[in-house]
């Protein structure tokens, strides 16, 4: 009924079922308009003033906060630790995850307890993990040294070695978050139809030839979709950083997340700030951009 | 039309829905509306807002300073706020107090004043207003009082001042036989003696002679560092648009200095502000650099504890310092009969100080340090010198307690601290990174 309707009207004009679709969709476009278009556009004026918390300077001083940021070697630098951060987690959390959901695959008994020792883990609050994990790497007290050390390997200094910390970070972010792209990764193989497998064991194939020449490819969709939401998850890195070692050692682990609330809060420039981000945002859209050419090229 | 079947056997139709939703709504925003007030209103009593950052021991005290003051104010309540220390509670309180809505009343360092008030964040006290409840300036002592001015105006009202002290095991070091006629530590007034005073305690000890963990904290290893270099009676003066003003070589003798304590002898390689307390908690060092505040956590452990204040090893006596200040935060419409109860409460909470020092605070009030019940609190009464040579941070908009500065200097000195790097380098990234600091415009 309702398609030989719209045909038939014209396009835009209010009729009492189009008012009510508004209704309905009113109570997101409300906080859609007032905490996302709004903050955007906000936040983009602001980058162009001076703004300071204390409210100080609000004039408009064109792009010398970008500028100043181009050349600030503390974005850089952090840019550059969200950036390796991004790459060395997005690695293994996809990686880690189709393993798992592949072990679980093969018909494991007790499915349900893999199932919820997978997944609980990222149900947890980032504050416990980074608690957890925190005294799990203590250097004198922690758990993880001494059980090197029972098996001789020397004290590993985990968050105060500039070398070591943001691998420990990875550690601790695989362990939480893996369980979601595992339980991603796993209903998408269980929707693979079974008669492909069978067709192939009748042909000969083995488990290993089955995995890569039907679960892999059949995965594809998944895995594309998977790695767009990690990198989008690690560049916005922040909370276990923040709260395992704030920034440290050296700076070594302080992502730009974390700068853009220093500068913006403690350090109370909310106009540089704002910069920032939006150099930050200019970056994520680029890197949606180019995963999602690459998402159309493959499915096209 | 498709129906929606909520409820089995009764259909409601999408209009019915939406009126409902719409009732269900204003009932919602009926009931926000009569939720204001309180009952205390009601009753004649004014709620009166205050932010700390007290917590744990110190945050217990703080609670029974406030129930008894409202137990001695019927027209009054004061309602606490516990937020945690260093940047969420300092961003939280100066965006409260940008937005004109902030408690009526909040606990601040000393040394973030100079962050707050030139941006109009908080209000001055007014003197005559705390002197018609028997508080005035002389009953400060001449450091503190003077930390609480900016611009000849009184912005903050000293609670306490908290010095970084050194704790010792007395068992320990009557072992080592290190101990004064007295009783108390005896006195050494170079960098090698107390070294080797280290070194005999840890020979009783067999673990370490000094406890004093500092990785990953910048406040840790800032308390330190700005004790010793005080002691070369050098000063830092930070002007924004002007590098810092530093004595380049007393800082990089402190800095080698405390290099030097890592050694797994005198005090162990790496350890976190946990570590350290606990090593000396179970007896496995014979002293402890840290604040005052610990010395709950260290008496409830059952040691034979004393404390003093950190040894004069460069000539001129100094600890580093802070204060938890009273601060008036700048409120878009100022309630008088609220400020006049604010005037009373800290007045009260002042006077009845006492109990502070029992976490280890020297008072800020001095009639409650000159009474014979604060001098029979021991080891407080060993270390309540400090308030005369006690040290505040350099002032800044960006410096203090808690500051991003503390962990600027974290990040350029711990791998000095672990022997990866040299002071005189550690030190001139951080001199670098100051004056990129102290060149950018001034946001307060």
């Amino acid at each position: 009924m309702s398609s030989s309707l719209a045909a038939r009207r014209k396009p835009g004009s209010l009729t009492r079922s189009n008012l009510s679709g508004w209704g309905f969709a009113a109570p997101f476009l409300v906080f859609f308009l007032v905490f996302l278009v709004w903050p955007l556009l906000y936040g983009l004026y602001m980058s162009l003033t001076g703004k300071s918390l204390t409210g100080a300077n609000d004039s408009l001083i064109g792009f010398a906060n970008y500028a100043e940021a181009l050349a600030d070697a503390g974005m850089w630098r952090s840019l550059g630790n969200t950036l390796y951060f991004t790459v060395i987690s997005t690695v293994p959390l996809v990686l880690v995850a189709l393993v798992m959901a592949a072990l679980l695959n093969v018909g494991l008994p007790a499915q349900w307890l893999w199932r919820l020792s997978y997944f609980a883990p990222y149900l947890l609050a980032s504050t416990v993990v980074s608690l957890f994990f925190t005294w799990m790497y203590n250097p004198q007290l922690g758990l993880i040294n001494d059980a090197l050390s029972k098996i001789g390997i020397p004290k590993v200094a985990w968050l105060n070695d500039p070398n070591v910390a943001m691998w420990a970070i990875v550690i601790a972010t695989l362990w939480w978050t893996v369980g979601f792209n595992f339980l991603l990764y796993l209903a998408a193989m269980q929707n693979i139809p079974h008669q492909h497998y069978e067709a192939a064991s009748l042909d000969g194939a083995g488990a290993w030839r089955q995995f890569f020449s039907i679960t892999l490819p059949q995965l594809t969709p998944t895995t594309v979709m998977i790695v767009l939401l990690q990198i989008l998850a690690s560049l916005k890195i922040f909370d276990q950083v923040y709260q395992m070692t704030a920034g440290g050692p050296g700076g070594s682990t302080r992502p730009v997340v974390q700068y853009i609330f220093e500068t913006g809060f403690t350090g109370y420039r909310l106009g540089y700030s704002a910069a920032i981000s939006y150099i930050f945002f200019g970056l994520i859209v680029l890197v949606s951009v180019m995963q999602f050419a690459v998402t159309r090229r493959r499915s096209a | 039309m498709k129906q929606f079947e909520l409820f089995p056997g009764k259909q409601l139709s999408r209009r019915q829905l939406l009126t409902g939703t719409a009732a269900f709504g204003s009932l919602l925003a009926a009931g926000a509306l009569t939720g204001c007030g309180g009952n205390a209103q009601a009753a004649g009593v004014r709620d009166i807002g205050f932010w700390h950052l007290l917590s744990g021991g110190d945050g217990i005290k703080m609670q029974a300073m406030i129930n008894s003051a409202n137990q001695a104010n019927p027209g009054f309540k004061v309602h606490p706020t516990v937020l945690a220390w260093g940047p969420p509670y300092y961003t939280k309180l100066a965006m409260a107090s940008a937005g004109g809505r902030p408690p009526e009343v909040a606990i601040m360092h000393a040394s973030r004043v100079p962050g707050y008030a030139p941006g109009g964040l908080i209000d001055p006290w007014d003197l005559s207003l705390l002197a018609e409840h028997g508080v005035t300036g002389a009953d400060f002592a001449p450091r503190i009082w003077e930390k609480s001015q900016q611009d000849g105006k009184v912005f903050s009202i000293a609670l306490d001042s908290h010095p970084f002290v050194m704790f010792y095991n007395t068992d320990v070091a009557s072992k080592a036989g290190v101990l004064a006629g007295n009783g108390q530590l005896e006195e050494v007034a170079s960098p090698q003696e107390f070294m080797d005073l280290a070194r005999e305690m840890q020979k009783v000890t067999k673990a370490h002679g000094l406890s004093f963990g500092y990785l990953g904290s910048g406040s840790q290893m800032w308390r330190l560092f700005y004790t010793l270099y005080k002691q070369h009676g050098a000063d830092i003066t930070l002007t924004p648009g002007q590098p810092m003003k530093v004595d380049r070589d007393a800082a990089i003798e402190s800095l080698e200095f405390m290099a030097s304590l890592f050694d797994d002898t005198i005090a162990a390689k790496s350890g976190d502000i946990s570590t350290g307390i606990a090593e000396f908690a179970r007896g496995d060092s014979g002293m402890l650099f840290s604040g005052v505040w610990e010395l709950p956590t260290l008496k409830k452990a059952g040691l034979p504890v004393d404390a003093a204040t950190i040894p004069t090893l460069y000539g001129t006596p100094a600890a580093y310092a802070d204060s938890h200040s009273f601060v008036l935060p700048r409120q878009l419409n100022v309630d008088e009969a609220k400020r006049r109860d604010v005037y009373k409460f800290v007045s009260d909470v002042l006077k009845g100080s006492l109990s502070w020092a029992e976490a280890g605070h020297i008072p800020g009030y001095q009639p409650v340090v000159q009474s014979q019940a604060y001098k029979d609190l021991t080891p407080q009464a060993h270390y309540a010198n400090a308030a005369d040579v006690i040290a505040y941070d350099p002032e800044s908009w960006f410096s203090g307690s808690g500051s991003d500065w503390q962990t600027y200097f974290a990040e350029n000195v711990q791998n000095v601290l672990l022997g990866r790097d040299k002071a005189v380098a550690g030190w001139g990234a951080f001199e670098e990174r100051t004056n990129h600091l102290l060149s950018m415009p001034n946001p307060v």
